[in-house]
Parts: C-alpha cells; sequence; structure tokens
C-alpha cells in the first residue's frame, strides 16, 4: 500500500520542464559570492594537470578575445547574467582541478569522438581537454593491467571527489555476464556501481548511458538500461543526445566547478539549461511549419527552399534539446540545418519512438502482445472500421429479424 | 385486435441542451478536422503564397484550441446540469444500482436481441444513455490533460502571456501523462488514439439513436432537434 502511495506521490510531485530564467538579483548576488569563494578553493588547490588552458588555446590559433566571447556564449547558455561571465572564464581555466572518470560500457565510443574531434576543435572541445582526465580507457596511453592499476590509484587518490562520466548502456538482462572488463572479468554493472560508490556525482553522457539507447531497442537483447536505473543515492546529471553535445558537456562540468553543485535537473535528470526548450521552439524552420510549408519528399522544391520537415518525420516538436541555438561543430550547423529531421535523440526510447522518416500519426505502434506493428493511424481505423462493421451487421439483422418482434405489452 | 395507445409528447431537451449538443458536435468535428492536420499535414498550401500569408498550421492549431476550450466549457456546463436538473437527475442513472443496471442490461438485450419490449420508463433517460455520454465525457478529459500536456511543452520558459500560474497549473495536472503513457511521444499516441476512440464513440451514438427511432418508434432522434420525443402512453 505505502508502495502504492509513493508511487503515486512520485507520479504528482515530479520536477517538470519550466526553467526559471530569472531568480531575481538577491539571488544572484548571492551565487555570485558562493561561485567566487569556490574558484578561490580551487585556485588555491594543486592543479591535477599540468595543461595550461591559454597555452593550449593559443596553440589552436584562439586568441583571449574568442575566449571571453566563448566565456559570455556559455554564461548564457547556462542562463546565468553576463556578470558571470568572468566567473566562467575563471572557471574554465580552473577545470583541470576536477578529476574526471571516464568509463564506457555499451557504446560506440561517439560521445569521446564529439569531445575529441581534432579536426579543427573548438573552445568547447579544447576546454574539455584540459579536464583532469585521471581514466578513459580509449584516450590514455597505458593499457591492460596498467590501465587497471592506473583506475584503482584514481579511485583511491580521488575518493568521493571525482565526476564520473558514463559512455554506454548497462546490460542487466540475460547475457548480461558477457560483457566484462578487466581481467577479473568484473560485469559492466558490478564495474559501475564500485565506481559510482566513490563519485562526487555520475554524469551520464549520451543517449545509451542516460535512457538505454540504441542497445536498448526493442526488442533489447541485452535488457540495457541507463545509468539512473543502475545507480541509486548519488547525484546522476543526464546528458542524453547522440552524441551528447561537447557544449552541454562542458557547462556541466563548468557548473560543478562554479558552483560545487549540480545543475538544477528535470523530471529525466537532464540540464534544464540545456533542455528545457524543444528543438521545435527554436528552430529556424519553424516560420514554414506555421505556415503548412512542408518538405513533401527530400529533394523536392520545397527541400530546396528549406521547407519544415515535419512530413519527413521530424520530431522536434517533442523533443527537448539545444541543438536548434548551440549546433554542432562550432556552430557550424546541425541536423535541421542540413536539411534533415530531428530524430528525437535525446528523448528516451527515441530509436523506437522517435527516430522514423514520417509524422507521429504514421508511426508504428508495437501491439502488447508483440508481434504485428501497426501504425497509430492504421490501428485507429481498423477499430473504426470493425465498429462500422459491427454497426452494419446490426443493421442488417435488425431489418431481418426486427420486424418479427413485438413491444411488451403489445399484440401485433 | 391492436390496442392503439395515443402518443404523449415529452420534452427531454431543453433549448439550453440542445444549443450546448450541437455546439458540440461542431467543437468535436472541428477538432478532429484540424487535430488530424496537426497530426500529419494532409493537404497542401499553395507554394507561390508567402508563408507570412499562410499560416495554416497556426490557424489549424489555433482551431483545434478554440475547439477544445469550447468542449471543455460545454463539459463543465453538462457536469453541472447533470447534478442539477430539475426534473430528474442525470447522474443518479450512474449510479450502480439494481434499478439501473437491469435498466442498463435491458436496454443491452433489446439492441442485441433486436427486441422492442421496453420493460422500463422510456420517457427519461435510461442508465445506458447515461453510461454511454459519461463515456464521452471521460474521454473528453483525457483528451483535455493529455492535449494539454502537449501544449505546456512549447510553454517552458515557464512564462505565458496570461502569467506564470497557467502553466503551472498545466504541469500540476497533467505531467503525470509523460510517466503513463510513455514521455512525449506516448502523450501523442495516446491524444490521438483518444480521436479515434471519440469518433467510434460518435458513430455509434448516432446508430443508437436512429436505431431506436426506427425499432421503438418513440421518435427518439427528435430530441436532438425539437427537444421532445413521443413514446405511446404507458398502461396503468
Ligand atoms: S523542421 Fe522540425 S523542429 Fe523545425 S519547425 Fe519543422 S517540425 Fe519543428
Ligand atoms: S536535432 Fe534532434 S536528433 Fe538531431 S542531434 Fe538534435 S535532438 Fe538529436
Amino acid at each position: 500500500m505505502s508502495v502504492k502511495r509513493e508511487a503515486v506521490i512520485k507520479l504528482f510531485t515530479a520536477p517538470n520542464a519550466s526553467v526559471q530564467t530569472n531568480r531575481g538579483d538577491a539571488y544572484y548576488a548571492d551565487l555570485y559570492r558562493r561561485c567566487e569563494a569556490r574558484l578561490g578553493e580551487l585556485r588555491a588547490m594543486a592543479p591535477k594537470s599540468r595543461i595550461n588552458l591559454h597555452e593550449v588555446l593559443q596553440d589552436d590559433g584562439f586568441d583571449r578575445r574568442d575566449f571571453m566571447k566563448w566565456a559570455s556564449a556559455t554564461t548564457a547558455m547556462l542562463m546565468l547574467p553576463s556578470s558571470f561571465t568572468p566567473l566562467v572564464a575563471e572557471a574554465a581555466e580552473l577545470m583541470n582541478r576536477v578529476p574526471v572518470i571516464w568509463i564506457e560500457l555499451q557504446d560506440c565510443a561517439g560521445n569521446s569522438e564529439a569531445l575529441l574531434r581534432s579536426d579543427g576543435p573548438k573552445i568547447d572541445e579544447i576546454v574539455l581537454d584540459i579536464i583532469s582526465l585521471e581514466f578513459h580507457e580509449t584516450l590514455m596511453a597505458p593499457s591492460g593491467h596498467q590501465a587497471e592499476k592506473q583506475l584503482e590509484e584514481a579511485i583511491e587518490h580521488f575518493k568521493g571527489k571525482y565526476l564520473l562520466f558514463v559512455e554506454g548502456s548497462i546490460p542487466v538482462g540475460e547475457g548480461r555476464e558477457w560483457c566484462t572488463i578487466g581481467a577479473s572479468g568484473e560485469t559492466f554493472e558490478d564495474h559501475l556501481l564500485r565506481l559510482a560508490k566513490d563519485a562526487a556525482a555520475v554524469v551520464a553522457v549520451g543517449s545509451c548511458a542516460t535512457f538505454g539507447g540504441v542497445p536498448a531497442a526493442a526488442p533489447n537483447p541485452t535488457g540495457a538500461v541507463g545509468v539512473m536505473d543502475v545507480v541509486k543515492g548519488k547525484p546522476i546529471i543526464n546528458i542524453p543526445a547522440c552524441p551528447a553535445n561537447p557544449a552541454n558537456m562542458v557547462g556541466v562540468v563548468l557548473h560543478f566547478v562554479l558552483t560545487g553543485q549540480i545543475p538544477e535537473l528535470d523530471a529525466l535528470l537532464r540540464p534544464k539549461f540545456a533542455f528545457g526548450y524543444r528543438i521545435h521552439d527554436n528552430c529556424e524552420r519553424r516560420a514554414h511549419f506555421d505556415a503548412g510549408e512542408f518538405v513533401e519528399e527530400w529533394g523536392d522544391v520545397g527541400a530546396q527552399n528549406n521547407f519544415c520537415l515535419y512530413k519527413m518525420g521530424c520530431k522536434g516538436p517533442m523533443t527537448f534539446n539545444n541543438c536548434s541555438i548551440v549546433r554542432y561543430n562550432e556552430g557550424v550547423n546541425w541536423p535541421i540545418g542540413v536539411g534533415r529531421g530531428c530524430i528525437g535523440c535525446s528523448e528516451p526510447d527515441f530509436w523506437d519512438k522517435y527516430a522514423y522518416e514520417r509524422p507521429m500519426a504514421d508511426a508504428k505502434l508495437k501491439a502488447p502482445f508483440g508481434g504485428v506493428e501497426k501504425s497509430v493511424d492504421e490501428f485507429g481505423l481498423g477499430m473504426l472500421a470493425a465498429t462500422a462493421v459491427g454497426i452494419g451487421i446490426h443493421a442488417a439483422a435488425s431489418a431481418v429479424i426486427g420486424k418479427k418482434s413485438t413491444e411488451c405489452g403489445e399484440e401485433s | 385486435m391492436k390496442t392503439k395507445r395515443p402518443f404523449q409528447r415529452v420534452e427531454r431537451m431543453t433549448p439550453t441542451m440542445r444549443v450546448i449538443h450541437w455546439v458540440n458536435v461542431v467543437a468535436v468535428v472541428a477538432a478532429v478536422v484540424t487535430g488530424l492536420y496537426i497530426a500529419h499535414p494532409y493537404y497542401q498550401t499553395f507554394m507561390a503564397d508567402p508563408a507570412v500569408d499562410k499560416y495554416v498550421m497556426a490557424w489549424n492549431r489555433l482551431v483545434h484550441l478554440f475547439a477544445a476550450i469550447t468542449v471543455d466549457i460545454t463539459s463543465i456546463w453538462v457536469a453541472y446540469m447533470y447534478a442539477s436538473g430539475d426534473r430528474h437527475k442525470p447522474w443518479m442513472k450512474l449510479i450502480p444500482s439494481k434499478e439501473n443496471v437491469v435498466e442498463f442490461f435491458e436496454v443491452v438485450l433489446n439492441i442485441f436481441t433486436f427486441n422492442r419490449r421496453k420493460k422500463f420508463d422510456t420517457t427519461h433517460m435510461d442508465s445506458f444513455n447515461a453510461f454511454w455520454f459519461a463515456l464521452l465525457h471521460l474521454l473528453l478529459v483525457f483528451m483535455l490533460l493529455t492535449g494539454l500536456q502537449m501544449y505546456v511543452q512549447g510553454l517552458a520558459s515557464g512564462e505565458s502571456s496570461i502569467g506564470a500560474w497557467w502553466p503551472w497549473i498545466l504541469h500540476v495536472s497533467t505531467d503525470w501523462t509523460l510517466t503513463v503513457f510513455g514521455g512525449n511521444m506516448g502523450v501523442r499516441y495516446a491524444h490521438h488514439l483518444g480521436m479515434w476512440a471519440t469518433v467510434i464513440w460518435t458513430m455509434f451514438h448516432i446508430y443508437v439513436q436512429i436505431w431506436r427511432t426506427i425499432f421503438w418508434q418513440e421518435g427518439d432522434i427528435a430530441i436532438a432537434f425539437g427537444g421532445s420525443k413521443f413514446p405511446k402512453k404507458r398502461r396503468e
């Protein structure tokens, strides 16, 4: 009973998606003081890595001005007043004080790729480069036992302080024992639980780590789930999308460096600064949506005129993410900008429920008993047809049989 | 020999009720027509017109939302009348009392055995119809809640033109649909299938009224137009 009550309470008290962009001067003045104090503490600490942000930036051809431009854009992205810009800039410089352990589970390393992107990196990626990455299987030089030793040392040394980044889903279904890490054959689940235990917070990056993503798509052969289904009792931040946008990873780390806290999250544990708005709310093709101007097929006149992609299956209206503002690759472009619809990659079950090139009404519904797939409209029309047939039969029968019976109390 | 009983005239729907009925009809049809467009734009706009002049999707959404508001308001009115009818209180027909259950199955039996034995008082609303109408209103509440959840997603800033209380109320009253139906897309499936359910409801409703009219010969269909039906006088 109490379990049920708990469930009901949870249902109606879950945090919602609305974003408070202005919390009032008093709040920000207080936050400013706390951030300053926090940065002072961090500055006093020895840097965990010797890389200097400004040297790296200079090597890549960015000057101080570029950096400050980036800092003010990032301040805006975090929904802080512009007076916070110097603090954000300083936090970026101090990011090498926060140890990060990055593990990969059932994944494609796409988020690591997004983070690294060596070809013309943007400042976000460079800033991420200087975080003190204590452990990252794909990026570090040591391997095998050496790597494992390094991991153990990092856990030991930074107990309770490190941010654990997780990429990839966790198999908990049948056959989970096939996914192991290291010589001791530790399963992914155990591995994650052990590392999460001593972390300050766990950051799930990419759709697989957050909601199971592609490995969890039907029929989900490995029983893949996201971090929040496995790790309990730790602050968890979800940064979904496929891949997660490096700008949002930086945002989360910066927020942590700046305030020592995790950013405000929505009901799905996604930071509201990045996932507070739908793609559709800030899409450059929105005017065509409202006008009813749609691309009807790939390459038609509408497509050439950048019409709305709704009829080609764009899921921007039901997807919360900030790609329409932040974009990818140094703001060069983003999926809808290049002329293909959003596939809702930052929403749970995106592969089954969002990633198809047709509008929702034509989506394939899985029957609860499995097997047959029907589109939403086909299903509805089917029910309608069944009703019509039923009525037809009844009407015909009425015409034939009905005449024979009588009203009670009345003789015919 | 045939025993002939005179017809009597029974007023069943006041002019207000009839207005509500037909306003509902128009609103539901409008909501279905525009809703189908919103879910899958099924006609195209003229290429040559500039986007600012057309606003086709926006108009469809506008009509859809106004239709929804209309139905919601009439529903509140209907709920009030259910509870406060002066002659008889229709909500009492929804109580599963013995009398009502018997009446309910009597009507169903009549329909499915093609009978016209009317072992109950047909001059006022029977419990089968009361149940069927209540079902529509439940369906409308369902459409209201799932629909408003989709709507509030566009008010993510937590502000609206009429103040912050509006999105707040919408979140509090509809966020649970996300959990129950499986996220943003699940709510959309549910709302869309709810539309088909409403169409099916309407089809059955119209059929039953026509069937009754022909079969029971009390002119039930006239209720929605003239407000009265014409059953034969019951035997004393
Ligand atoms: S392209 Fe997609 S996100 Fe953009 S307006 Fe159209 S439906 Fe919305
Ligand atoms: S546009 Fe949609 S599918 Fe593409 S990256 Fe953004 S959220 Fe993911």
